[in-house]
């Protein structure tokens, strides 16, 4: 209000020149590409991935622009169904829901990614400590809250954990990684499986303490910003992680085993769905069979409409994607954000996709 | 002790502690515009701080790489998202103050300025969903500059509006009377006299709907969408990149680059913010000193 | 009235130009409330009272609910929300009331005329200062200071951050109100006062500040209203709380406004776009709210008015 007293008393001004000087350089800046121009979003996982191949790419491909956003994998399923985004990347496969309404929409994975649970406890970081799904489970309903509970302490023995309220980190964007974390929980617990279920966005049980963050980066910040937290993040966060000296947990797999995320239990993830993964490639990598699986690893999918406006778009998000599942799976850009390179028989699968779309 | 002196002495303490407690407001009130000065004073501060030290010529001349690189998309996209905001604004706002000013003093004038008000503090995130689900969803525009600044004009009319009724009132009527004396018509008055006589004022208004429109956020994030690269001058069905995404967005990344970044783009938009309100709060205050 | 009524294409043309204000003001609620409809419908009243937003079963079939298409299982609750709404407004107008008086006073009767300008217009670029640097501020600033002195569990994101930010941001709104109120205040009441022997400090509490209570009233509903719609900072500092209450000020929240922002990314995945409709019906709740206070504010602002013309 009293901006607007001050304003009609005033006397004397020139400063229409500011005005104009910037629309000036506007029009000048105004400059029309000849470029296809391609956005892609979703993912916070997939993200830093696409960050390094967007250079890389565009050097070969030097009439086609990519610009990358970090939404989430609900955003990025919704607005590549929309026509908002080319290329949706998401850590999760499109629902039978969405594939019965939208038969036109693709799910085509460009690598193979895991995800780390992660914890903060001072002083023990340096431990692998041992989870299950059904102690997680218990966390994220608030069944379990403290670290010393007598079911953590059972399978760790010679650790000793503090008697300290355990405080659960959640994605409160739509995520990925939240679809294969609660995958992960619904097929070790049924507790979970009968009511929370799993999906992008699923309605958190309310646990005293618990902290929502946003994207992976979110979920990194708020884990080292928290002593007693537990956090699920996506493994191309894995150098952060440690970078802030996070703990990484060992995690029990189907078989039984508890496991670390490596290149090796990765692989005998990938290895194991293989041969059942069908044409249109939505399968979980969650809790596979195996010794040697670790069981929180995913395809990670860009999801395409395969009826795209015009013939330059469909090409050039078509030059992408098989320059990204070929040149882009070399280990030089997956090592970087600990990813693995695609199977060959997952390869041609997702080659064939490709080429559906137009 | 007599009774007078003893009614004295307590006199006397009453008004020492009348004096304490004078005292302590005082102090207390001082130490509350410390406390309203000072976060100020450390927001510049921090974000100059940081902001400056991220400065370079690469800032100014690439784009955003991901995370990294530098903000020439981003500076380009804010400024077309303004300009066009305000060339949508200007003539609507202006407009509508001239009428409020020059022939609203009626019913109908009183309710346009009641809505105005209601549409003032109407929060621009509502604005924002609005326009996601007129724009984007139901026109199918996309991400878009189009869509952007209309939200922001939107948001920015009502401010113009009311600033124009009011600069306009300010103009003597002798002056309009004079005008229609010699047999100007209502246009030739309005345009001729009363505008120009209110010039500055008119000024201010645009000055300060820019800021805003240069500050905003939550209008922007489901209409703009973002881009790496500059705008290649489609009004639809192309996204476009703004300064106050790289803040929110880049501040909440695992990366030094990417945090970097953030606060340059604080930096540039809070010095423009801060710049146009301050210079238009000198040349205010000068006017009237005079 | 010899003339004959003439049309004015002049007139008309700045009519249809200012009508464009209530016509967007118009489309937004039409709009919101068209989108918004089914939801409405399918939430009822349960809407504000559910603590409960969930989006259902995505991966399943929708099914049929209440007459529509939605997710198995999805029920759409905001009780959180506003809660969240109402105390970090709340909070913050507890805090900035005593600051703005307090500023007020201090620029109105302590500080001399001829730097009063420049501190003052300090306090006005407070309020300029655009919402998503207060919340970089409060990530780089508040956010550490909380979490190592304050929060027990050392996590600075929450309620209390949410709350000074805010306070910080509407601080200026009542202070520079209540300044100009009290500028306003005729000189033979405060010498009037003085005559009686007051101290200074109590000329000012006891004569001029019940003078202007009702603008002061009027500038805190304002800044309430301004506080309740705040998006930006309140969504990088508050740490996004869903399905659960807060029950102390270090507990995450989610406003209505940063619930928008941060949730319509994931709504956006429901096929049934049952979520994005009952986004929509959020936004028309958060609008009704702000209206009210915003009209609240308007009318003490005009009895201010009266009651200063009386004392004229």
């Amino acid at each position: 209000m009293k901006l607007i007293n001050k304003t009609s008393r005033m006397a004397a001004l020139r400063g229409g020149v500011a005005v104009l000087a910037l629309a000036g350089a506007i029009g000048a800046a105004g400059v029309a590409h000849a470029a296809t121009t391609l956005v892609e979003t979703g993912s916070s996982l997939l993200y830093p991935l696409f960050n390094i191949w967007v250079p890389d790419f565009t050097a070969v491909n030097p009439g086609i622009q990519l610009t990358t956003t970090s939404t989430g994998s609900g955003a990025g399923i919704a607005q590549s169904m929309k026509g908002l985004v080319q290329i949706g990347a998401s850590d999760a496969y499109l629902s039978d829901g969405i594939v019965k309404k939208h038969p036109n929409m693709l799910s085509i994975p460009l690598a193979i990614s895991a995800q780390t649970i992660n914890f903060n406890l001072p002083g023990l970081n340096g431990d692998n400590i041992k989870l299950t799904g059904p102690i997680l489970a218990g966390i994220y309903s608030g069944k379990i809250t403290m670290w010393n509970d007598p079911k953590i302490a059972a399978i760790n023995p010679g650790i000793k954990l503090p008697a300290h309220v355990i405080i659960p980190i959640h994605r409160v964007d739509g995520s990925g990684d939240t679809f294969i974390f609660t995958q992960y929980l619904s097929d070790s617990t049924p507790a979970w499986a009968s009511t929370v279920r799993y999906g992008t966005a699923v309605s958190w049980p309310a646990v005293t303490g618990g902290i929502g963050a946003n994207g992976n980066p979110g979920m990194v910040s708020a884990l080292q910003a928290n002593p007693y937290a537990v956090a699920y993040i996506g493994v191309s966060f894995a150098d952060q992680v440690a970078k802030d000296s996070l703990g990484v947990a060992k995690i029990k797999n189907a078989d039984g085993k508890f496991l670390l995320p490596t290149a090796t239990t990765v692989g005998a993830a990938a290895d194991s769905i293989v041969t059942t993964t069908p044409p249109d490639e939505r399968i979980s990598m969650v809790f596979a069979k195996g010794a040697d699986a670790y069981p929180i690893a995913n395809y990670e999918y860009a999801i395409i409409n395969a009826k795209q406006p015009d013939t330059d778009t469909a090409s050039a998000i078509q030059t992408f994607l098989t320059w990204a599942v070929t040149s882009g799976n070399a280990m030089k850009y997956l090592t970087q954000v600990h990813f693995l390179p695609l199977p060959a028989a997952i390869v041609t699968l997702s080659k064939t996709q490709i080429a559906k779309i137009n | 002790m007599s009774a007078a002196a003893s009614i004295k002495a307590r006199r006397g303490g009453l008004a020492a502690r009348r004096a304490i407690i004078g005292g302590l407001g005082w102090a207390a009130c001082g130490l509350a515009l410390l406390l309203v000065i000072g976060p100020l004073v450390d927001i510049v501060g921090v974000v100059s701080w940081h902001g400056a030290s991220a400065f370079s010529v690469k800032l100014f001349t690439t784009v955003t790489n991901g995370t990294a690189g530098g903000l020439l998309n981003a500076i380009e996209g804010t400024a077309v998202i303004t300009v066009m905001a305000m060339i949508i604004a200007v003539p609507v706002g202006v407009g509508a103050g001239i009428y409020l000013s020059e022939y609203g003093n009626n019913k109908l004038g009183s309710v346009i300025r009641f809505l105005s008000d209601v549409l003032t503090g109407t929060p621009s995130i509502v604005l924002g969903y609005f326009s996601y689900i007129v724009f984007i969803n139901a026109l199918g525009w996309d991400f878009s500059a189009l869509a952007a600044s209309i939200t922001i004009a939107i948001l920015i009319v009502p401010y113009l509006a009311r600033i124009t009724e009011l600069a306009l009132r300010q103009v003597p009527n002798a002056m309009r009377e004079a005008g229609f004396a010699l047999g100007a018509s209502e246009p030739a008055v309005v345009f001729k006299i009363v505008l120009p006589g209110a010039a500055s004022g008119v000024m201010t208004g645009a000055l300060l709907a820019l800021a805003i429109s240069v500050g905003e956020t939550a209008p922007l994030i489901y209409t703009a969408g973002w881009s790496n690269y500059l705008w290649n001058g489609k009004l639809t069905h192309e996204p476009i990149g703004y300064l106050t995404y790289v803040i929110w967005t880049f501040i909440d990344q695992p990366y030094a680059a990417s945090h970097a970044l953030a606060y340059a783009a604080a930096f540039i938009v809070m010095m423009v913010v801060l710049a146009i309100n301050i210079g238009v709060r000198l040349v205010v205050r000068r006017g009237k000193a005079v | 009235m010899g003339a004959v009524m003439k049309i004015k294409p002049f007139r008309l043309s700045l009519l249809g130009l200012s009508l464009l204000i209530p016509a967007a003001l118009g489309a937004v609620v039409l709009f919101l409330l068209l989108y918004a409809g089914q939801a409405i419908s399918f939430n009822g009243f349960g809407f504000l009272g559910g603590v409960n937003w969930n989006l259902g079963n995505l991966y399943s079939d929708p099914v049929m609910t209440r007459g529509v298409q939605v997710p198995s299982g999805a029920d759409y609750g905001i009780l959180v929300f506003v809660v969240g709404t109402l105390l970090s407004s709340g909070i913050a107008i507890l805090m900035a009331v005593p600051l703005s008086v307090g500023a007020a006073i201090f620029l109105a009767e302590a500080v001399p005329g001829t730097i009063r300008p420049v501190l003052s217009m300090l306090v006005e670029l407070v309020a300029v200062v655009p919402s998503v640097v207060f919340g970089l501020w409060g990530i780089a600033v508040l956010i550490p200071l909380i979490g190592t002195y304050l929060a027990p569990s050392g996590n600075g994101y929450g309620l209390l951050a949410a709350s000074i930010v805010l306070a910080l941001m509407i601080t200026p709104i009542i202070a520079t109100t209540l300044l100009d109120a009290l500028l306003r205040v005729p000189r033979e009441n405060r010498e009037s006062a003085f005559a009686l022997g007051a101290t200074h400090f109590e000329v000012v509490t006891k004569a001029m500040l019940p003078m202007v209570r009702t603008t002061l009233v009027g500038g805190i509903v304002l800044a309430l209203g301004r506080a309740m719609g705040e998006t930006m900072a309140v969504v990088m500092v508050s740490g996004g709380a869903i399905n659960i209450l807060p029950h102390s000020v270090f507990s995450p929240v989610s406003t209505i406004a940063s619930f928008i922002v941060t949730q319509l990314d994931s709504a956006q995945s429901d096929p049934t776009n049952m979520a994005v409709r009952s986004l929509a019906e959020i936004a028309l709740v958060l609008f009704l709210i702000t209206l009210a206070v915003n009209a609240c504010a308007k009318l003490l602002s005009s009895g201010a008015l009266n009651v200063r013309s009386r004392q004229h």
